[in-house]
């Protein structure tokens, strides 16, 4: 069961009428058994969904192969989708039924006893923080707790793999914290590989290990996050007034890299260790006056900006430029 | 047999459909009192002849019986087959349903088995237990004479409820809408009652009774139970007709039970 990848596709090709959504994609996503989370992120009509569908066995490959867990999605689906989490994007609930019938239910079909079905549902809407209202129909419940019963659905028979699409959408601030930490509890205290799809790069930021961009359904970048954050880069946009053309040389100095923009605006790439006071200094130097400047840390943005095309240089890739 | 036991609780959770099912069985308890009459003709000594020569429990009484539970039938199908497919629609659920080991077709099975199983309880069940109270009353010799109209009986009663539950769930799956898809399926059976007698009475023909299910039910029901068919296409094209609909209606949820609307 070693090296399994969560997610193997080979050539998959996903028509929906003549329309080809996903062409040919080929990667090796996640190890099974590992507890990880792979981000799936792009632009709407990247074909983030229609990739998700494809691997629950929703939708028909027209060409290639889909294998999850180990188990090729074309033949297999049954048993893949007893080791199978999915929270799906939309509202989907029975609005009548009370949210431990329906998760005692849901557990039944994925294989539990009626018995241990009711115990985990119990456990798990206690567990996501609708333990209270656990009784109550699914249709009465606020948008925040229809989310969390859907997450809880995804989890009450302890799946190997839990999909995960959009799960932070309409949510509040606090709502959408506790979302995102239900989520790396799920993989880090339960071992459960997680693959998330958004397009909120801070979501994935923060809860994936391992990031797939996807654009006009075709893979356009595959990074490890777990690395990215290893190298505690720290990320500077800086817009300045003055002649800027000696920045670049300068830069080095402190152990820096950048790309000029134009009109004065920089991204640059601060390593582990350096402040951003140094860029102040590095300023002070050239005679520069600081129009702007603003210090983060993450490199998500900066990888998925050069993924779409907006940005045709990340800092710190290649010092050519 | 999970999505059949939770679907069945369901079911009867809902008063309308528990205060449906009693109605339904007035009929039946007023045939085993015909029967019991029947059997008992020294408390008939007061009344006319001719009228204790009528009540005899034979192929026609089952006909009628087979009428009136079928009409409560179809009520029950309308009223609670709906609720079972049109709230997992109308709330998106089935893509949670079909992430877990679950077919489409083992979803509909399912739906389609407590749909036929609630309308059992009021058509072939009862039906059944006038029949063994006939057999208990006249005895052995009635039974091996009678037996093929408690067999016609059930088997009539079976393709009603398939019927019944194929047009509640392609209606639901269609509409989406529990009351909507309720009115849809007793449309279904006016309607296209009205359409085969509009087409008999504008081209003089008795073939337009084929596109009336109902009419074709109880065509086959008149050959199951021996008795006199009414005017019109035989058993044969009775038969041919009602598989076109349930291919129909199966190819109706077919299209309409997936987890996914794709738009091409």
């Amino acid at each position: 069961m070693e090296n399994i990848p969560v997610v193997e596709l080979e050539d998959l090709k996903v028509k929906l009428g003549r329309r080809e959504i996903l062409h040919g994609i080929t990667c090796r996503l996640g190890v099974s058994g590992k507890g990880k989370a792979v981000g799936l992120l792009g632009p709407n009509g990247a074909g983030k969904s229609t990739l998700i569908l494809t691997l629950l066995g929703f939708l028909r490959p027209s060409a290639g192969r889909a294998r999850i867990l180990g188990i090729n999605c074309g033949h297999n689906m049954g048993e893949a989708r007893s080791r199978i989490g999915y929270m799906p994007e939309n509202d989907s609930f029975v609005g009548e039924m009370t949210a431990v019938t329906f998760l005692r239910q849901m557990a039944e079909l994925s294989g539990l006893p009626p018995k241990a079905a009711l115990e985990k549902a119990h456990e798990v809407l206690f567990h996501v923080g609708l333990g209270e209202s656990r009784y109550r129909e699914l249709r009465t419940y606020s948008y925040g707790m229809k989310q969390m019963a859907k997450l809880a659905q995804a989890i009450v028979h302890g799946p190997e793999l839990v999909v995960l699409d959009e799960p932070t959408n309409g949510l509040d601030p606090a709502a959408r914290r506790r979302m995102l930490k239900l989520v790396t509890d799920m993989k880090e205290e339960h071992g459960m590989n997680v693959l998330v799809c958004s397009h909120l790069l801070r979501d994935i930021e923060q809860v994936c290990d391992e990031a797939v961009i996807l654009k006009d359904g075709a893979i356009v970048h595959h990074c490890n996050l777990e690395e990215e954050r290893r190298s505690n880069r720290s990320f500077v946009e800086l817009e300045v007034t003055g002649d800027d053309r000696n920045l670049r040389a300068a830069l080095p100095e402190i152990g820096a890299e950048g790309v000029s923009e134009g009109g004065g605006r920089w991204r640059i790439v601060l390593p582990a260790g350096v402040e951003v006071e140094a860029i102040w200094g590095l300023t002070a130097q050239q005679d520069l006056l600081v129009r702007k400047l603003t210090h983060r840390r993450d490199t998500l943005e900066e990888i998925f900006l050069k993924a779409m095309g907006h940005l045709s240089h990340t800092p710190g890739e290649s010092l050519t430029l | 047999m999970v999505l059949p036991r939770y679907a069945w609780r369901r079911l009867y959770e809902q008063r309308l459909v528990i205060l449906l099912t009693m109605v339904a069985f007035v009929w039946p308890l007023l045939c085993a009192g015909f029967i019991y009459l029947t059997n008992h003709l020294e408390l008939l000594q007061g009344l006319d002849a001719d009228f204790r020569a009528f009540i005899q429990v034979n192929g026609e009484f089952f006909r009628v019986f087979m009428y009136v539970q079928a009409g409560c039938a179809v009520f029950l199908a309308a009223l609670a087959g709906p609720g079972l497919v049109a709230p997992d629609l109308a709330n998106n659920a089935l893509p949670l349903y079909f992430s877990r080991p679950l077919t489409r077709w083992s979803y509909a099975l399912a739906r389609l088995t407590v749909i036929v199983g609630m309308l059992s309880v009021v058509t072939w069940i009862p039906g059944l237990v006038l029949f063994a109270l006939q057999v208990g009353l006249a005895g052995g010799w009635w039974l091996l004479a009678n037996w093929t109209l408690g067999a016609g009986m059930v088997a009539g009663f079976l393709v009603w409820a398939l019927i019944l539950g194929l047009v509640a769930m392609a209606s639901s799956a269609y509409v989406k809408w529990r009351i909507v898809a309720g009115a849809v399926s007793l449309a279904f059976f006016f309607i296209l009652s009205g359409v085969a007698a509009m087409i008999d009475a504008v081209f003089r023909v008795t073939w337009g009774h084929v596109i009336d299910p109902a009419w074709a039910v109880n065509r086959i029901w008149c050959t199951l139970l021996g008795v006199e068919p009414p005017d019109g296409p035989g058993a044969g094209a009775s038969t041919l007709a009602l598989v076109t609909f349930v291919l129909l209606l199966v190819a109706v949820i077919e299209r309409k039970l997936r987890p996914v609307e794709v738009v091409r």
